[in-house]
């Protein structure tokens, strides 16, 4: 119950007699007005606009000022950030001392590239940069906190763009330090939004990577379902699914435009590698999710890697757009009947997205070109019919089960009904 | 793990902010010492293209040793895209730095007047290797008189060596002043 209801509702239950007023302010006192929740980026945009203000006083006369006056400006306010941040968590405000140790983190990494270039010494090799990752990595453990834990995240992606578009290599180390160090920091401290962004930050590097070695972009899914994999080990189911959401967006995505363009030959031919080793790699991390899968107990989940199926095989034009097509339909289905087991209305409203957009890509792609338009309208409206009346079905049964249960007087809490079809 | 302000923790902390106060020192001390220690060479570029200081603040610098011949390749295997490499270059009469040899290794004992520079091949074409040195960006500093010029010069490159391996860009001329008008 939030309090602006009660807020607004608790003047008519005084008029109607149901609380007194005193009751009334002890309902208010009891719910206090709860803190904004975005509050927790503040100290992490607050240091970088901080940051770009200074950066900008200095940059006007930086070319002017003697060299040991640079660096030492440099040095001077990145112990100074530090050690702010230490006082401030020292005094318990650990907002604003973990908005300086990142601003601190960020100046570190100025100073190596003003460093460098007062030196000329830009582009030699990416060590400097790599340093600073190092770093970051180091200070998100040494600081429990979020911003600090997705600094390095994002400051690698970061290197490793700089890196791939300006040096024109891939940074092995630096997608390694994120990949372990990162990720066992979220291994250890699971959160949905770090969860996120590192999924995110590793596809990212693994886009990079297919960019610049010129790949198939299929290569992409090998890296991208690791991360997935990953989320199927680890223990807490929220920030699991969490880790798995950017993965499972790409492959949904790359299916979709599977379906909207893969009937011309030319671009399946673009996704194409060696079918062995394509499917080797693929098929051992498929082995690794299932393992985590069955050993956490989320079997139910396997239908995601429906999207997987490694369909641009199959010679281009209508065999390639159907199948597609049914793996979009049947991925559909499979989050539409996982919902409705778990009950969860997200889950449901997503299926249902998903379903649409299927029968949408149908009818853009299929219905003028290629099949009978009434048919495949059939067809979809079949199965929609169908789970309808399947989910109707379930309802009334469960309905008729918490009858009884309550009928039989047993002492079984009310949510465990819920709970069972998730073993 | 040391979540609180414990004297581990700050030692820790501490530690940290004194390793990264000694690496920035130190790259300052490396850049510094490449040139006070290192060895000195001058190389030609092709005209460099002034348009991108209207947006950026460096420019991309195109050696003429960025191309060797394929016969100057010394290595028992052939050359590979990425590969890294070490270019033996020798100045020739007008001082500039020519190629002498692509090696896949250090060459063993370069003859004075010569240098040592790491590079990396960017192409293999069918006579000559196309190489990277790291040297192609150049932060062009304000008082520069590339800012001024509105054509694209011819100029030189004076870059030290340092005795173990690095490089940077000492000072960059113009060939003919008057560029600038």
């Amino acid at each position: 119950m939030s309090r602006k209801f009660l807020e607004t509702e608790s003047p008519a239950w005084v008029a109607e007699g149901i609380i007194s007023a005193e009751q009334q302010q002890r309902l208010l006192a009891r719910y206090p007005t709860e803190a904004v929740q975005a509050v927790g980026l503040l100290p992490l945009l607050g240091s970088i606009l901080l940051l770009l203000s200074a950066l900008s006083v200095v940059a006007a006369n930086w070319q002017s000022l003697p060299t040991q006056v640079r660096l030492g400006l440099l040095l001077s306010s990145l112990v100074a950030a530090y050690a702010g941040g230490e006082y401030f968590l020292r005094r318990g405000n650990r907002r604003v001392g973990h908005g300086l140790v990142g601003l601190g983190l960020v100046l570190f990494g100025v100073s190596i590239i003003l460093t460098s270039q007062l030196y000329q010494l830009v582009g030699y090799d990416v060590s400097g940069l790599l340093a600073w990752v190092v770093v970051g990595m180091l200070l998100s453990y040494l600081y429990e906190s979020q911003a600090l834990a997705l600094l390095p995240i994002m400051i690698g992606a970061a290197v490793q763009t700089y890196c791939t578009q300006a040096l024109g290599t891939f940074s092995y180390a630096t997608l390694g330090l994120v990949a372990l160090g990162s990720g066992y920091r979220w291994w250890r401290r699971p959160d949905t939004i770090v969860a996120s962004v590192l999924a995110t930050g590793l596809l990212w590097q693994a886009a990079l990577w297919v960019a610049l070695s010129h790949s198939k972009i299929t290569w992409f899914f090998i890296p991208a379902m690791l991360v997935y994999a990953a989320g199927d080990w680890h223990p807490e189911r929220s920030a699991s699914r969490a880790l798995q959401g950017p993965p499972l967006i790409a492959a949904y995505l790359f299916a979709l435009g599977l379906a909207l363009f893969g009937e011309t030959d030319q671009y399946a031919g673009l996704l194409r590698p060696p079918v062995l080793a394509y499917l080797g790699a693929l098929v051992a991390v498929f082995g690794l999710s299932v393992a985590g899968k069955r050993q956490r107990g989320r079997l139910a989940s396997l239908p995601d890697w429906l999207l997987l199926l490694p369909g641009f095989y199959l010679p281009g034009g209508l065999p390639l757009a159907v199948a597609t097509l049914v793996v979009l339909y049947a991925h559909a289905g499979s989050v539409l009947a996982r919902a409705h087991r778990s009950g969860e209305a997200e889950q449901l409203t997503l299926g249902t997205v998903l379903f649409v957009v299927a029968t949408m890509v149908a009818y853009f792609k299929l219905t003028w070109a290629f099949l009978d338009k009434s048919l495949f309208f059939l067809i979809g409206g079949v199965l929609l019919l169908g789970l309808s009346w399947y989910l109707r079905r379930r309802n009334a049964q469960r309905l008729a089960a918490g009858v009884a249960t309550v009928a039989a007087g047993s002492a079984t809490p009310p949510g465990s009904s819920d709970k069972t079809p998730a073993a | 793990m040391p979540t609180r302000s414990t004297p581990s923790h700050r030692m820790l902390v501490r530690l940290l902010v004194a390793a990264q106060l000694l690496y920035v020192l130190g790259v300052a001390g490396a850049g510094y010492a490449t040139t006070a220690y290192g060895q000195h060479i001058v190389l030609a570029t092709s005209p460099v293209d002034l348009h991108s200081l209207q947006y950026e603040s460096f420019v991309r610098l195109r050696y003429t040793i960025a191309e060797a011949p394929l016969a100057a390749w010394r290595g028992p295997t052939p050359p590979q895209r990425r590969q890294g490499v070490y270019v033996l270059l020798s100045t020739g009469a007008d001082s500039l730095a020519t190629v002498a040899g692509v090696y896949d290794a250090a060459p063993p004992h370069p003859a004075a007047g010569q240098a040592v520079l790491r590079g990396w091949v960017t192409d293999v074409f069918p006579h000559t290797l196309g190489l990277r040195y790291n040297l192609e960006r150049y932060y062009v500093p304000g008082d520069s008189p590339l800012r001024l010029g509105k054509t694209s010069p011819p100029v030189r490159v004076r870059v030290s060596i340092a005795p173990w391996g690095q490089a940077r860009i000492e000072s960059v001329r113009l060939l003919r002043p008057t560029a600038s008008r």
